[in-house]
């Protein structure tokens, strides 16, 4: 299992697009992917698992990454948050 | 709950005149009724769950594709995260574990998790993530409703012509129930630049806000919605009902057909003056496509639409390509693209912005927010700029106050154009900058301010809404809101002189350019240059090509010398009564 803590830097957070991207990024891993924030951790691959952690800008994610595929999934999912998404910080 | 007849007034968020039956849409889906089941049950209410999300699933789907073949990508993109939501594996797991842990029927564990889910959100004091609550909900209630044997496929089309009443729609709403050949909409809030207003003019059905109308209006009763008037009359009498049936009638032909043969009838006044009738638009969509085949110009393009669709600004490529792609359809006219005309109200900034601006209208929006918002707006720029090539684009800026403002603006549009050079991008150099004319200070100054801009458009909605100081979505001062009234009709003039002063080309975009009553005033005025909702611009040619400029001009003094708005639309009527009967 990897872990990893990634920020949040995009302008308006972890809102409907973004989660959407989020999800279909660690759902094209076979390894199982988990988001926690504060107390929270939930499923990485469940949109309303990443809509419900409310992350808004700032906010550090740890990311667990547990499977086969563990090393490529966690460096495009820690990526994926990293850059904000493609959308302005 | 309204009875009996009752004439209702709202704003008109899209025009029209529409008759049919009330479908009232109810908000919310809140409350599921819990039901104990036996083992026995457990595989079955698991099962009625699979297929409810399966049908959901689907009618997104539909959506979808309807709105990327009628609206395109832009505005199907919408739908992507709904299907996320509808189809989420391991909630739906979670779901379907619970209904056996519990023996509860579906519908209420689905919902009681979704509840769970969308708690905090809601709750959040950031719009985005209240947003983000909202179309979860919005997704559930779908489920439910399927759930619920609620057997009505909602893709069946209505029996009759079918007028929504509802508190307020999602852009998905007005699609779906547009599709399913409802005629109208009344919605009980919102405004002009809502998401549904929107949709709603770009589909061209239709829509009226009258306040508080979904608790008022009772399922199946009769309606006539007069999207032209601001009207909706509930349960008419049958006068009423056949005097608006001709009225239907006299509009004529269906609105696409009427923009088809519009090549014929070349707005030119009878003696010879010609006219540049151009159209307002804020979306691609049918009238979009007729209208550049006939070489129409746009002298309003709003970009509104690009920041309320995407979350947050979009970025520089986005936007050009949507501007190419408008000033690609437009080749052989041309395109005024207005800048981002947003208000605090809509815009969520980082950090601490300071309290909530109690007086938005008076507040910090349009160019005053995008000189702030500078790297904002350069990347709006930027985008406009390299979509310019063909030589047919023009920058229209909004809410311009004072000169400080037009300069400033002109020194960042400087600052752009000498980036794109230097990094070897081809744009137009000769690019027009235009502003609105939208506030009193500006058509009191339209003198100075005319000196320094390429061109001169008249807003006419906002500078009665300034002028007159009233909001005409507040019923109470709805009457003080008159776009007739002298002290308007005055600002316009005034702007006018200006302008041919000046020589500075101008042209009236406001909601009044394409009305009957004033069209003939303006011209009188000496406006050869007019744009307008292209749901107006059949009737207004043909007017047009009635009006005798030589005999208008000498309507202006009158006109203006008049006491109150109701002398200057006496005035006005006489003249078109006797234009009728000529």
């Amino acid at each position: 299992m990897i872990t990893r803590t990634a920020k949040i830097v995009n302008r308006f957070g972890l809102h409907a697009r973004p989660s959407a991207m989020l999800v279909s990024t660690a759902t094209k891993f076979s390894s199982e992917v988990f988001f926690t924030k504060d107390d929270l951790r939930v499923n990485g691959k469940s949109i309303m698992g990443v809509m419900m952690l409310a992350a808004e800008k700032g906010t550090e994610l740890l990311v667990e990454v547990n499977g086969p595929d563990e090393e490529e999934a966690v460096v495009a999912i820690v990526r994926v948050i990293e850059t904000g998404f493609g959308e302005k910080s | 709950m309204i009875t009996r007849r009752k004439t209702v007034m709202g704003v008109a968020v899209s025009a029209g005149i529409v008759m049919g039956r009330a479908q009232v849409v109810l908000p919310g889906y809140t409350k599921v009724a819990e039901v104990p089941i036996t083992t026995s049950r457990i595989k079955s209410e698991q099962r009625a769950l699979d297929r409810a999300v399966e049908e959901t699933v689907q009618e997104i789907e539909e959506l979808r594709d309807s709105a990327a073949q009628r609206l395109g990508a832009q505005v199907a993109s919408v739908f992507e995260a709904q299907l996320l939501i509808a189809s989420d594996k391991s909630f739906l797991d979670e779901v379907k574990n619970r209904i056996g842990i519990f023996r509860r029927n579906a519908g209420f564990v689905y919902n009681s998790l979704v509840q769970e889910t969308t708690h905090k959100l809601k709750h959040s004091v950031d719009p985005y993530m209240q947003a983000m609550g909202e179309e979860i909900e919005g997704v559930s209630n779908r489920v439910l409703s399927h759930l619920s044997g609620y057997r009505e496929r909602s893709t069946v089309r209505f029996k009759g012509d079918r007028i929504m009443v509802g508190k307020s729609f999602t852009p998905g709403e007005v699609l779906s129930y547009r599709n399913r050949k409802a005629v109208g909409f009344l919605a009980g809030e919102g405004g002009a630049n809502s998401h549904m207003a929107l949709i709603a003019r770009s589909l061209m059905t239709p829509m009226l806000i009258v306040d508080d109308i979904w608790s008022q209006v009772q399922n199946n009763c009769r309606i006539i919605v007069d999207g032209t008037d601001g009207r909706a009359i509930i349960n008419p009498s049958d006068e009423e009902w056949s005097e608006y049936q001709r009225k239907k009638k006299r509009q004529g032909p269906a609105l696409l057909t009427r923009i088809k043969k519009l090549t014929k009838i070349p707005p030119t006044t009878s003696d010879g003056r010609v006219i540049n009738v151009s159209a307002n638009l804020e979306l691609p969509g049918p009238v979009d496509d007729i209208l550049a085949a006939q070489k129409f110009p746009v002298g309003l393009y709003r970009t509104e639409f690009l920041y309320l669709n995407s979350d947050g600004f979009p970025d520089e490529d986005q936007q050009f390509e949507y501007y190419d792609r408008i000033a690609s359809k437009y080749e052989d006219s041309y395109v005024v693209l207005r800048t981002f005309d947003l208000g605090s109200d809509k815009v969520r900034f980082d950090g601490d912005i300071g309290p909530r601006e109690t007086n938005p209208a008076l507040g910090w929006r349009g160019i005053r927010l995008m000189l702030e918002m500078t790297d904002i707006f350069k990347t709006q720029l930027r985008a406009i700029l390299r979509a310019s090539t063909r030589g047919n684009v023009r920058i229209l800026l909004p809410m311009i106050t004072e000169l400080e403002e037009l300069q400033k603006a002109r020194r960042i549009v400087s600052q752009v154009k000498f980036s794109l050079r230097r990094a070897g991008i081809r744009f137009d150099e000769d690019i027009p900058v235009g502003i609105m004319v939208e506030v009193p200070s500006a058509a009191l100054t339209a003198h100075r301010l005319a000196l320094d801009a390429d061109f001169v458009s008249i807003g006419t909605n906002d500078l009665t809404q300034y002028t007159m100081s009233a909001d005409r979505g507040n019923s109470r001062v709805m009457s003080l809101y008159n776009s007739f009234h002298p002290s308007v009709l005055s600002l316009i003039q005034m702007t006018i002189v200006a302008c041919q002063q000046a020589g500075t080309p101008l042209s009236i975009c406001g909601e009044m350019a394409g009305d009957p009553l004033a069209l003939p005033l303006f011209i009188g005025m000496g406006v050869s240059d007019l744009s307008m909702n292209p749901a107006k611009i059949f009737d207004s040619c043909r007017l047009i090509s009635k009006i005798d400029f030589n005999l208008v001009k000498h309507l202006v003094g009158p006109v203006l010398s008049s006491h109150s708005s109701a002398g200057v639309m006496r005035k006005l009527q006489n003249y078109r009564n006797a234009l009728e009967k000529k």
